[in-house]
């Protein structure tokens, strides 16, 4: 019988492992009494927030001190790529009050009717978000949603093991590197680079585009090594890899701990990404999330985000108050020619994972 | 006679316990020896070592002149029937039996030949495609057998191999042992802890006892010359009785009891002792109701009689108040009708007073 | 429970109706499989058959175009991938793993119960931060290459994160357990006077190994080869974290289509194949050890 009891106890362990997996995933769900149900009128704020965001992108004095101001909870569930975010947004269950998008997301959520339209009036500091950055093509006008941290795909360079200059795509992926190089494990990310480096516009995700950028993805994906979205510079940082195409706050991290490090925006241009907050549609609490977002708004409180996570902040009242060290760190603010934004691009996503999918199977 | 198996002076330890203490014992060939003791007296561990599935702490296992202390089991020319039978669950009868010889790349045609020989010395003929779990347990014991000797072993070593038949089966099984260690002439090294198995089956006995040989010798001499308490009590009864000497002589010596009974006896007196112990089967005290001829008569009274089937086992005492235990007859068929409360007369015969040595 | 297959033919003498109290003891077992097993199942069944719109939100609409795309050549290439990974996963652990759970099983009691206990404690600890050690003992910097440089055994760090033996020796790292346990069941049954018996019979140590141990510890042999080749198979983060994410299993393939590429129905028809795969495979292995 010891057997089975040894049997019995591991599957025990294996349920509750599940279980507390489970429980991360449940959000907390909005105290009985918060959101519009019980809320009569104007001053509606619930006593609770559900956010649902990136994570390791909001400081938790940030939390904390929204929360001592406001006396409202904010309950921090997370994510790790949007379209996490977005399956479990779409299965419903779960109200939200804020999310926070990235670019061609809050395109796509605006086309179908996903999002609450915001309302300027209770966003007294939505004044400074730095003009470019208020009618990119995702949501001109900021109508639906408010730039939290801007980023850029850039590449990072072990100047101690790679010594010839490193410019764009084309450099990072010659034969020389084979094996020593890291790329994000994002598929729609490598096929950008390629149309980059072809010409060709990234949105435009055409048939006849894919397989144009076949032949180029397919040699690309032969040298790289690791393929990682969530921490691209462990493997940089562990001596695995010398080169590669990350994240710019990644790379301004690299930066910051080592001098070897060079972080260079693509000269076939320069993949930008807006990372938004945005009210779903149907949230119990937007009247909390209003006031989260123009929280977030007060320079002081963006400087705190900065500090923490180095990438660009859309907030000019902000960057006044970040020292000249952080404002010289090129991968937070680089000095880029054309910047190029994601759209959303529906179906083809299936069509483009196949195809990548495709390529690194034969890769091997 | 060829000697088989010797063991000098092998003692086996277990961490702290002593096993098996410093024993010599010489195995002839052909014989069916029993190694009697009770449980936990080492005699297993004994049996182990020559089987190989223990290695002497101390001592030499020689196997036809042969030293094979440090042999494993599998280069020893013995085999082994274990207590629980070990047979392999996922053969059939067949395939058991045909185990050994196919270990020893036998060819084919003789291990048929073999496996159906050895299937028929023990009836177990049409049982042969049979898995172990549908058989009996007097069948498994067959099989058990038949495994061991198809091998045709030098010595074949038995660990309590009936135990765990009930008693009718194991009558029979005893006298087809027998038989068939005769039949085949093979050593026959027997470890069981029923006396009376092995006074039936054995040419030799070693009574074994806290890891030492206490005695070694034939069913008569170990029944009827026990040489010490524990030999006597544990085969078969004994009165065990405290006696001092009184006289010596050439070939008998005169001993008194407790109560101030005197005995002749013709039994060699240690040298030089004046306290002794003497064991006396209760089935050798005679009773009479009248004195007969001879000398070691002795008056008593029966204080008890308890029935025990063919026998009644009679509590006597004597008039100095010495407690002795006897076996007669069951009443029906006594000879002397006594009976409890009654005054008899006892005899001993001067050779049924065995001088043991303490333990 | 498939390790407890062996104990079945024990339990069915004292077989019996359940009565009203058995059947609400079970319940909460019968929930749980409801909830976890079945109805999921069933969701995705369905989900197999639809189709996705622009935002990848499943559209209830009757197509058997995502199981046509199971067998593109891709995906079934990725498939053989994913089998040899997982088969050779299972041939390691086993080779590594029978002889630890036969040493525990034929241990005394006292070290026996410690052992089993170190088998167990790797599972305190999070599977991530275990995968996440492994990388850093095995990255070019590390504790391994350094040990080995400094001996001097080697000249050059060895290139093994980011590889397929990185990727294997993740798998069988946590997979060895479910090897180990089902066998050490197995090993611990068996009775040691069936071993001896071998022995006495001539046979060596290797002959007693195949003739008499493997048959008899078959149940659990087969028990741990199941534990271990089924999840590896789908296994993803390892190969995402410790094979760079270079080699797509169809784990990886699958977990994309519920990400990246928000086709549900297209990762619920893989998922669906690969159940029948499993299902399959533990029929005809279940007939096979019926016949042995």
């Amino acid at each position: 019988m010891k057997r089975i009891g040894g049997l019995i106890y591991l599957l025990a362990i294996a349920i509750v492992a599940f279980l507390v997996g489970c429980k991360k995933d449940e959000p907390a769900a909005p105290a009985p009494g918060a959101g519009s149900a019980k809320a009569p009128a104007a001053a509606a704020v619930g006593k609770e927030l559900n956010l649902f965001a990136w994570s390791e992108y909001i400081p938790e004095d940030v939390i904390t001190g929204f929360t001592k101001e406001t006396g409202v909870k904010v309950n921090y569930e997370t994510y790790a790529s949007n379209e996490e975010m977005l399956s479990k947004l779409l299965a419903g269950g779960t109200k939200y009050d804020l999310i926070q998008p990235s670019e061609y997301v809050i395109e796509a959520l605006v086309k179908q009717n996903k999002l609450e339209a915001l309302d300027h009036a209770k966003l007294t500091n939505l004044k400074n978000i730095v003009a470019d950055l208020r009618d990119m093509p995702h949501d001109p006008g900021l109508k639906y949603s408010v730039p939290w941290m801007v980023g850029f795909v850039g590449i990072v360079v072990n100047t101690d093991k790679v010594k010839d200059p490193v410019k764009g795509f084309k450099d990072v992926f010659q034969d020389k590197y084979k094996g020593r190089i890291v790329a994000l494990n994002d598929n729609r990310e490598i096929v950008a680079w390629a149309m980059m480096t072809h010409g060709i516009d990234v949105n435009q995700m055409t048939p006849e585009n894919l397989e144009k950028v076949k032949p180029t993805v397919e040699k690309w994906i032969k040298l790289v090594k690791v393929f990682d979205s969530d921490s691209p510079k462990t493997a940089m940082m562990n001596g695995d890899v010398d080169i590669g195409v990350v994240w710019s706050g990644e790379g301004a991290i690299l930066a910051n701990t080592d001098k070897k490090y060079a972080f260079v925006i693509p000269e076939e241009g320069a993949r930008q990404y807006i990372d938004n907050l945005a009210i779903p549609k149907g949230a119990p609490n937007a009247e909390g999330a209003h006031l989260f977002i123009n929280y977030i708004l007060r320079p002081e409180v963006s400087k705190l985000v900065s500090d923490k996570f180095p990438y660009t902040n859309p907030n000019s009242e902000a960057r006044k108050l970040l020292t000249p060290e952080q404002l010289k760190n090129p991968a937070s603010y680089p000095e880029i020619k054309s910047k190029q934004t994601f759209r959303d691009i529906g179906k083809a996503a299936s069509d483009l994972d196949k195809m990548v999918t495709d390529l690194k199977a034969a890769a091997n | 006679m060829d000697v088989m198996v010797e063991l000098k002076r092998v003692t086996k330890r277990f961490s702290g316990t002593t096993a098996v203490n410093e024993v010599d014992l010489t195995i002839r060939a052909g014989e069916f020896i029993t190694l009697l003791g009770p449980s936990g007296c080492g005699k297993t561990t004994l049996l182990r070592m020559i089987s190989g599935f223990e290695t002497p702490s101390e001592g030499t296992v020689l196997l036809e002149g042969k030293d094979v202390t440090y042999e494993p089991p599998y280069r020893r020319d013995v085999n082994q029937v274990f207590q629980s039978y070990a047979l392999f669950p996922h053969m059939t009868v067949q395939e058991n039996i045909a185990f050994g010889l196919k270990m020893k790349k036998v060819g084919r045609a003789e291990m048929d030949e073999r496996v159906r020989s050895a299937i028929a010395m023990v009836s177990l003929a049409g049982m042969e495609a049979r898995k172990p779990t549908q058989l009996s347990g007097g069948q498994r014991q067959r099989v058990a057998l038949a495994r061991a000797i198809v091998c045709r072993p030098k010595v074949l070593l038995l660990d309590e191999p009936l135990s765990a038949l009930d008693a009718k089966l194991r009558h029979s099984m005893q006298v087809e042992l027998k038989q068939l260690q005769k039949k085949l002439g093979i050593t026959f090294v027997f470890v069981t802890h029923d006396q009376e198995e092995a006074l039936t089956m054995s040419d030799r006995i070693a009574v074994i006892n806290k890891g030492k040989i206490e005695q070694l010798g034939d069913a008569d001499a170990i029944y009827h010359r026990p040489k010490t308490t524990f030999v006597a009590n544990f085969i078969g009864q004994a009165n065990i009785l405290h006696a001092s000497v009184v006289a010596r002589e050439a070939r008998q010596a005169r001993v008194e009891l407790e109560g101030g009974l005197t005995l002749t006896t013709s039994e060699e007196l240690p040298e030089g002792a004046e306290r002794v112990l003497v064991s006396i089967r209760p089935e050798k005290v005679w009773i009479e109701k009248e004195r007969g001829e001879g000398d070691n008569w002795f008056e008593a009274t029966i204080e008890d009689e308890l029935f025990q089937g063919p026998t009644d086992q009679l509590r006597l005492k004597t008039d100095g108040g010495l407690t002795l235990s006897a076996l007669v007859a069951n009443e029906s068929s006594r000879r002397t009708p006594v009976h409890a409360g009654d005054r008899v007369w006892c005899h001993l015969h001067h050779d049924d007073i065995v001088f043991v040595h303490e333990d | 429970m498939t390790p407890g297959t062996g104990q079945l033919p024990e339990i069915q003498g004292a077989q019996r109706r359940p009565g009203l109290r058995g059947w609400l003891l079970f319940a909460p077992l019968m929930l749980w499989l409801f909830a976890f097993v079945i109805a999921p199942t069933a969701i995705m069944f369905v989900y197999s058959f639809c189709q996705r719109d622009e935002l990848g939100q499943v559209v209830f609409e009757f197509s058997l175009s995502n199981y046509t795309r199971v067998f593109d050549k891709t995906y079934l290439k990725i498939f053989t991938n994913s089998i040899q990974y997982a088969a050779i996963t299972t041939v390691i652990c086993l080779l590594v793993g029978y002889p630890v759970a036969y040493f525990i099983g034929r241990a005394s009691e006292q070290i026996r119960n410690k052992l089993l206990m170190l088998v167990m404690i790797p599972f305190w600890t999070s599977f991530l931060i275990r995968t996440y050690a492994w990388m850093s003992i095995l990255k070019a910097e590390g504790p391994l290459n350094g040990m080995l440089l400094y001996m001097q055994l080697i000249a050059a760090p060895l290139d093994i994160l980011y590889t397929p033996a990185a990727v294997v020796i993740g798998l069988v790292y946590s997979y060895l357990p479910f090897m180990i346990l089902p066998i050490y069941g197995s090993v611990e049954k068996l009775d040691n006077a069936l071993i001896e018996a071998a022995f006495d019979l001539g046979a060596g140590p290797v002959s007693a190994f195949s003739h008499v141990i493997v048959p008899l510890t078959r149940p659990g042999i087969f028990a741990g080869v199941l534990l271990v080749f089924i999840p590896a198979i789908g296994m993803f983060a390892i190969t995402d974290l410790m094979g760079g994410g270079r080699v797509p299993m169809i784990g990886n393939v699958i977990q994309n289509q519920f990400g990246q590429a928000r086709d549900w129905p297209f990762g619920a028809a893989l998922g669906m194949t690969m159940l029948l795969l499993f299902a399959a495979c533990f029929a005809l292995s279940m007939r096979k050890s019926d016949a042995a």
